[in-house]
């Protein structure tokens, strides 16, 4: 997993790229998450689009960041998700809780 | 010696305790006893239950402890053998009967970062270290100061003069001379053994060939020290999957019960690394039967303790009255007050009642069971979100009507998800066709075959996920 951060105004972007498969990998991502809440940051967009695959410790991450998110006030959508990730949800129903979208920017213009 | 009380006795008793309470509470009527008497009643049968889950729970729990005390009693006896900084204070200090020096330091090259670190001091004062573990916090690139040349060079060196050295990087301000050579394991250089002497030309060619002895000893007693780290480890590791592997095979039915006209099967194929695959059928009374299959997100021990807790959760509330849905809901708010929300289960449950023939069921999550009829195929996918995750998740039931010749098929992504040399997926539509071919075997039959198929799919591949297949025929 490689993650790349960028700001878009008041809004973080994160990139997350190559196999997502969780557990000691997932550090990095709620580091970024920690210190982006502690700076008072809210919104969060998580790019999906180069993630060449995800397993079930990979989804994980995705709810963990969503609720750690959600308990600081703040909100965590997606954005280009994989159809093998948009299917993930559906099977999990994840997609009634999680807010995804096409585009990056259909993301940041939806908060 | 084991002092430990019957736990699997006590438990057995109490659920045996437990149902004649609840039966003793069907059985009578509503006219003989007050709406008072029997909630206690069924509060009495419930804690009884309870009780027996959390027995069954500490006993295995039990097990794990003795063993891991007999493990950290080797280990610490291990390690008293092979205390290294000892090992290598001995080392040194013997050295100074041979080269006098005034101060002394190991320095190893750490192979994740690739920079060189102190890794043992002796003879600096308390401002001398903390200037050179202020230098040497974050590592000092190989190639820089005396002890990085010595490293790059693999070459041993002696400074009569250090302040004429544009080598020397000065980390203690006594020093005037120095001599360092290489700490070499089999054929590669792995540090540094450096002496400090507070003259000029403290040391000579001379020092040079005992120094490499001394530092030759230090290369063995690092490398048994990292040899003993390693089997510890790798010791640790095995065990914790042989405890994981146990426990989860303890919760898959060994023999399937009986329930006609129904035909069950079922089999679970775990991998090295222990999934958290889990299926279930639970007798619930002579005429209801619940079926279970789950997947607990995870791999090793942490994954076998949430899949005992959901096993043990889904056990208790199953025989309770309530709606499916209800069971579903109340199984996820206990799974998420006792895991963090990214340790969740994906997991169907549904109840056959063979008097009337029909399933009633909810779907939290887990890839849809499919119901076969005629060549129809009826995805079973009602109910909620995840497991574990989200504490007010609610849930859908849905009831279907079964009819002879009907074939259930519940699996987890291990079948689903399985992929070839060329990194195709099994995929659903490969598992349905296999259905209809062997739709004519027995349920366990059908079972064994799918999944030899799927394993064959698989092939040298290396496989990543527990593999679960069950099936019920209405015959």
């Amino acid at each position: 997993m490689r993650l790349t951060t960028e700001k878009r105004g008041d809004i973080l972007l994160i990139a997350l790229k190559g196999k997502i498969m969780g557990g000691p990998e997932s550090a990095q991502f709620h580091e970024q998450l920690k210190q982006a809440i502690a700076r008072g940051e809210r919104k969060v967009v998580l790019d999906l689009g180069g993630v060449e695959w995800m397993n079930s410790s990979g989804l994980g991450l995705l709810i963990s960041g969503f609720t750690t998110l959600r308990n600081a006030g703040g909100e965590m959508k997606l954005a280009r998700s994989t159809d093998k990730i948009q299917s993930l949800l559906v099977i999990t129903k994840l997609n009634t809780v999680f807010e995804a979208h096409d585009t990056v920017e259909a993301a940041v213009k939806s908060f | 010696m084991n002092h430990t009380p019957d736990f699997g006795g006590i438990a057995e008793r109490l659920a045996e305790l437990g149902h004649l309470a609840h039966e003793t509470a069907d059985s009578l009527q509503r006219d003989q006893i007050s709406t008072e008497q029997l909630k206690l009643l069924l509060e009495v049968s419930r804690e009884t239950l309870r009780g027996a889950v959390v027995l069954d729970l500490l006993r295995e729990a039990d097990h794990r402890r003795q063993e891991n005390e007999t493990f950290l009693r080797i280990g610490t006896k291990l390690s008293s053998m092979l205390n290294l900084d000892e090992l290598l204070r001995t080392i040194i200090e013997s050295l100074r009967q041979v080269v006098d020096y005034g101060a002394a330091g190991i320095f190893l090259i750490n192979r994740e970062t690739n920079q060189i670190e102190a890794d043992f001091l002796l003879g600096y004062e308390k401002s001398d270290r903390q200037q050179l573990q202020r230098k040497f916090k974050d590592g000092v690139p190989i190639g820089e100061g005396i002890v990085g040349w010595v490293i790059q060079h693999s070459q041993p060196v002696v400074v009569p003069d250090v302040l004429q050295d544009k080598r020397y990087i000065s980390a203690r301000d006594a020093t005037r001379s120095e001599i360092a050579v290489p700490i070499i394991a089999g054929r590669e250089i792995i540090g540094c053994l450096n002496l400090e002497s507070n003259e000029l030309g403290g040391f000579t060619e001379k020092d040079l060939e005992p120094l490499q002895t001394f530092a030759s000893l230090v290369s063995v007693a690092l490398e048994r020290a990292r040899f003993h780290r390693e089997s510890i480890a790798k010791k640790r590791l095995e065990e914790e999957l042989s405890i994981a592997r146990r426990i989860q095979l303890s919760f898959l039915p060994t023999k399937m019960p009986q329930f006609e006209p129904y035909d069950l099967g079922g089999l679970n194929f775990p991998t090295l690394e222990v999934g958290g695959d889990y299926y279930d059928f639970i007798p619930i009374t002579e005429t209801d039967l619940g079926v279970a299959i789950g997947d607990v997100a995870g791999k090793g021990v942490g994954a076998a303790i949430l899949m005992a807790s959901f096993r043990a959760s889904l056990r208790l509330e199953s025989r309770s009255n309530y709606a499916i849905s209800i069971i579903l809901q109340k199984v996820n708010r206990f799974l998420c007050e006792s895991n963090p929300p990214e340790q969740f289960v994906t997991a169907f449950y549904g109840v056959i009642d063979r008097r009337h023939h029909i399933l009633t069921y909810s779907n939290a999550g887990h890839n849809p069971p499919f119901l076969l009829r005629n060549g129809q195929v009826i995805p079973l996918d009602t109910g909620g979100l995840l497991l574990g995750s989200f504490s007010d998740a609610e849930y859908e039931e849905a009831r279907v009507d079964l009819y002879p010749g009907d074939i259930m098929v519940f699996y987890t992504d291990g079948v689903t998800e399985a992929r070839n040399e060329q990194e195709e997926e099994f995929g659903v539509r490969r598992l349905l066709n296999l259905v209809q071919t062997y739709r004519d075997l027995g349920a366990m039959d059908m079972v064994r075959r799918i999944s030899r198929e799927v394993q064959h799919f698989e092939c040298d591949a290396f496989t990543q996920d527990d593999l679960t297949i069950s099936i019920v025929k209405v015959r």
